[in-house]
């Protein structure tokens, strides 16, 4: 009996460590990180319609959210005081080689851009923006808006602060605000916390 | 603590009987003798053995056996008791040395009025050991294993939101305390945080916690202490029985319920059986000014398991498997710093939704199974080998608010594996010694399941530990002295990707280990113990490895591959005094560990796309840990007693001279319990916890004030039949529906505990 139960046991053991070692690890490609980011401004008249020529502007990581990358931000220094731009915004994912900006606006009800910063918000502030979007129920997105800049602007430079907020809820009071500070109010967390410097 | 106790009262009135009248006849004779069990074979222990004509008393130690010595020529009557046996009167005669064995048999019905306090110790050590036993577990019945523990002076919890926590012994959790999930070393993803121990509280009947360092006995990570969740025994006879629990709490409208049922077969007299599930659900935890948001659980467990026992031979196979689903706070998902400042300064969650039960990302996935097989043999000269395989699976699977299709795909995916096997000898007991040689294997390998779209936060590894341990007892009249050391070998082979790059590395850590114990009787009243234990921990794959962010935390943390093995050297003693009306237990002790692990906070930030994060390392340094505990029962009236509860803890940085994190603040519980029997047993506390005054120099927010609490609870007989029973009780929790923070929350710094709580619990038993 008991030489039996300790074969048993050996037979058991034997097959249990054949069946587990580590495996090769397989490099992740992720899938959540936005490496690339670009503000495409063009001007517009008061009809809205296209009269200048597109200036764009940048911001890349190229290794996301992992460590040792670099994070470029250019300045954006072609606007002009009293001007009015279309703004698009495109994100995308250079690791996974993806379009983040068709999968924000499928979730359309799910993200928001808010643009805050001293460009927008304060006493010395000089740009105005209004969405231009929506998604499924009616709310703005912000892949797409206007910019107007202030007549006086010029004087003073400013950080144009660009967030994306995913999963926030949208019909929270304020939301419907493209410059509400307290965007953090309605829920959900930052995808995209970038700082560009506006520069005359 | 208990059966020492009064064994060493024993020997202490066997030593202090020289019989004088006597003294003409010869008095050399050695009378021994092993109770066993009639039906299974099985030693008995803790038996008294009672010759009433000289007042002599022993009790059988765990191989059943008993000894006297110098006994004089003559007749006497010989009285053996132990609960859960019919006592039985044997005559002796003595003329020459006497060497038998006593056979008893067991009674499984509930003797009338006599309520069963007999304890055996999970494990015989003389370090500081603890316990929830069957009575308790049921007045705590319905929570997880953090939640029930908690009950014990010294022990809180390190939780994570409303439904996570893990167990601390004396300011060490995770890698630094080991859980025996019924006698196996339970291997999980233990390393994080917000990982709670896999271990289902309704299966077991008693769950004992040794506060002291038990390295030598059950190898690295019982640095800190071990906590022993065990089942009941297997039934050896013909028969069948059962129990079934139903547990209802209004905050969350939580529920649970567990049922077991287990016997043995006529035909094969040793064989027995038990099959056990449980469940549990709960929805919305409620502090007391809003609802959590995706804060449900779900809770699926089962285990089998059949025996057979008999003369000689004993051999049991276990499995059990663990499922849980857990919703994790949604808010605590911060997207960077600037997010957890905004959350944090705002003190509670931006969210305000109902209640639900439904759970949404970010949720955790726990699956844990074990199959255990386990022998022992008695051997002729009366040693035992004992023999333990278990095999563990473990999968752990974290799921994020992600875009698309992504939210149905885990962010981590592990699966872990885990092999051990251990073997030990209890040498035959000799005149005053008592021990056992051992060696035990540990095999494991874990792997990220591919297809997260998320750079693993460890590597995939192999692991291999191996040990081996001598531990000796000895006892003499009212001393007891045990001392054991042990050597382990480990080698852990890691292999990742990092940026791009495979980077394959290897680690081998080797350690000796040793203590020594001791546990002196005074006299009756009083016990002292001491035990004084080296230990050591390899540093974790996850403090070597980590490199990146950690979601849950906002936080960049970064590991160290060069971090090397923690050393540690824990001492406690224990004074217990016990008499008919006050029972109290003082613990202190004084835990020195070099090339402590710890996260320690950069100062700097990492700047992303998607905001700045604070960033982390892991360091080493010097700690420190002192501390008391104090547990005090008093009878004031023989129907009403008094108890105070409480803990102290000191735990400082050596080498800064600054405070550690997350360190248990003090607390005291003090309570009155009325028991009569036309109400049931009716009892009311007050639990005062502290502030915690000596913080970290760099948190993301100060300490939360203290905070009191009263806890009411109301049980009784409900019905009681010859054969059947059931047991009710009716509790508060939080009556005043206090708004508190704890300090031991991961979550505090924006969310506060939960509100009041009625608690319903039913309990019928077949």
């Amino acid at each position: 009996m008991k030489k039996l139960s300790v074969l048993t046991l050996i037979a058991m053991v034997s097959v249990a460590l054949l069946s587990c070692s580590k495996d090769d690890p397989v490099p992740e490609l992720d899938q959540e990180v936005i490496t690339n980011v670009s503000l495409t401004f063009t001007e517009v008249d008061e009809n809205d319609d296209i009269i200048g020529s597109a200036m764009e502007y940048n911001a890349s990581s190229d290794e996301g959210l992992g460590l040792g990358g670099d994070v470029v931000i250019d300045d954006i220094d072609g606007l002009v005081s009293g001007k009015r731009y279309l703004l698009k915004i495109t994100a995308f994912n250079g690791i996974a080689n993806e379009d983040v900006t068709e999968e924000i606006e499928e979730e359309g009800d799910h993200h928001q851009f808010f643009f805050v910063g001293s460009a927008f918000i304060g006493n010395t502030s000089f740009l105005e923006y209004a969405y231009a979007d929506e998604d499924e129920d009616g709310n703005p997105i912000g892949l797409m808006g206007y910019v107007t800049v202030n007549e006086n602007a010029g004087s003073e430079n400013g950080i144009f602060n660009l967030v994306l907020r995913h999963d926030l809820d949208k019909n929270h009071e304020g939301a419907d605000n493209p410059s509400w500070e307290n965007f953090v109010q309605a829920g959900g967390e930052s995808d995209l916390d970038i700082d560009f410097d506006v520069i005359f | 603590m208990i059966k020492m106790f009064i064994r060493v009262i024993l020997v202490l009135i066997f030593a202090a009987n020289c019989l004088p009248a006597l003294s003409q006849v010869k008095c050399a004779f050695d009378v021994k003798g092993k109770v066993i069990d009639q039906e299974s074979q099985e030693p008995v222990e803790g038996a008294y053995i009672w010759i009433k004509e000289l007042e002599k008393g022993a009790v059988t130690n765990h191989n059943g056996n008993f000894h006297f010595r110098d006994i004089c020529e003559g007749h006497y009557e010989l009285n053996v008791e132990i609960l859960g046996y019919a006592s039985k009167n044997i005559q002796l005669n003595v003329h020459e040395n006497v060497n038998m064995t006593i056979r008893l048999e067991s009674k499984d019905y509930l003797i009338d009025g006599v309520e069963i306090v007999g304890h055996k110790d999970a494990v015989n050590t003389l370090n500081s050991i603890t316990h929830l036993g069957k009575d308790l577990l049921d007045e705590n019945r319905g929570g997880n294993l953090g939640e029930t523990l908690k009950a014990l002076p010294g022990v809180t919890t390190f939780t994570t939101g409303a439904n996570i926590s893990k167990p601390v012994i004396h300011g060490m959790h995770s890698n630094r305390i080991m859980i025996l999930n019924n006698e196996v070393r339970q291997e999980g993803q233990q390393w994080g945080g917000e990982h709670a121990p896999e271990v289902d509280p309704f299966m077991a009947e008693d769950i004992s916690v040794i506060k002291g360092a038990e390295t030598v006995r059950f190898g690295s990570e019982a640095m800190g202490g071990v906590i022993l969740v065990t089942p009941p025994k297997l039934p050896v006879a013909a028969g069948t029985s059962g129990t079934a629990t139903l547990v209802g709490g209004s905050n969350g409208w939580n529920g649970a319920a567990a049922f077991s049922f287990e016997g043995g077969l006529k035909d094969l007299e040793g064989f027995g059986y038990r099959i056990q599930a449980s469940s549990r659900i709960g929805g919305n935890i409620k502090s007391p000014a809003y609802y959590q948001d995706n804060t449900g659980m779900k809770e699926l467990n089962f285990s089998g398991a059949v025996g057979y026992n008999s003369k000689k031979l004993g051999m049991e196979l276990f499995y059990s498997r663990f499922a849980t689903t857990i919703g994790i706070l949604s808010d605590s998902h911060t997207g960077n710093s600037s997010d957890l400042e905004e959350l944090i300064a705002n003190g509670r969650p931006f969210s305000n939704p109902d209640f639900t039960y439904h759970i949404e990302n970010p949720r955790q996935e726990v699956t844990h199974q074990l199959l255990k097989a386990k022998g022992h043999y008695h051997l002729n000269n009366d040693g035992v080998i004992n023999l333990t395989y278990a095999f563990q699976q473990n999968n752990r699977q974290e799921f994020d608010i992600r875009r698309g299709e992504l939210n149905d795909r885990a962010a981590l995916d592990l699966e872990l594996f885990t092999n051990t096997l251990d073997i030990n000898y209890e040498h035959p007991s000799s005149k005053n010694w008592n021990g056992s040689i051992g060696i035990s294997a540990l095999q494991q390998a874990n792997n990220n399941i591919p297809g997260t779209g998320v750079t693993p936060l460890i590597p995939n590894y192999d692991m291999v530990n191996l040990g081996a341990f001598m531990i000796e007892k000895y006892t003499k009249g009212p001393l007891e002295l045990e001392g054991g050391a042990r050597f382990d070998y480990r080698y852990v082979d890691a292999a990742r990707y990092n940026q791009g790059e495979l980077d394959e590395q290897d680690f081998t850590f080797q350690n000796f280990t040793a203590f020594l114990g001791a546990g002196y009787s005074l006299n009756k009243n009083w016990l002292l113990t001491t035990n004084l234990g080296s230990a050591w921990r390899p540093p974790n794959i996850n403090e070597q490895f980590s490199q990146g962010l950690h979601h849950g935390a906002a936080a960049v943390e970064i590991g160290d591959p060069n971090l090397v093995s923690e050393q540690a050297l824990k001492w406690v003693n224990t004074v217990n005094y016990s008499s008919e009306k006050l029972n109290a237990e003082l613990t202190g002790y004084y835990h020195k560990i070099n090339n402590y692990i710890y996260l320690n906070p950069t100062g700097e930030e990492y700047v992303s796309l998607r905001g700045t994060f604070n960033v982390f390392e892991y360091l080493q340094t010097d700690a420190g840990f002192w501390g008391i505990d104090l547990t005090t029962d008093y009878t004031i009236l023989p129907s009403l007693e008094w108890f105070i509860k409480g803990s102290l803890i000191r735990a400082k940085n050596l080498t800064d001279q600054n405070y550690l994190p997350f360190i248990p603040t003090d607390r005291l519980e003090t309570g009155l319990v009325y028991q009569a029997d036309k109400i049931g047993k009716l009892e009311l506390s007050h639990l005062s916890v502290a502030k915690q005054r000596r913080e970290p120099d760099v948190d993301l927010a100060p300490a939360p004030p203290g905070y009191n609490l009263w806890t009411a609870r109301i049980s009784r007989d409900l019905l009681v039949k010859e054969k059947s029973s059931l047991k009710g009780s009716l509790g508060i929790t939080n009556i005043f529906n206090t708004e508190y923070k704890d300090y031991m929350n991961r979550f505090r710094y924006f969310t506060h505990e939960m509100g009041r709580n009625f608690t319903l619990r039913l309990k019928y038993e077949f």
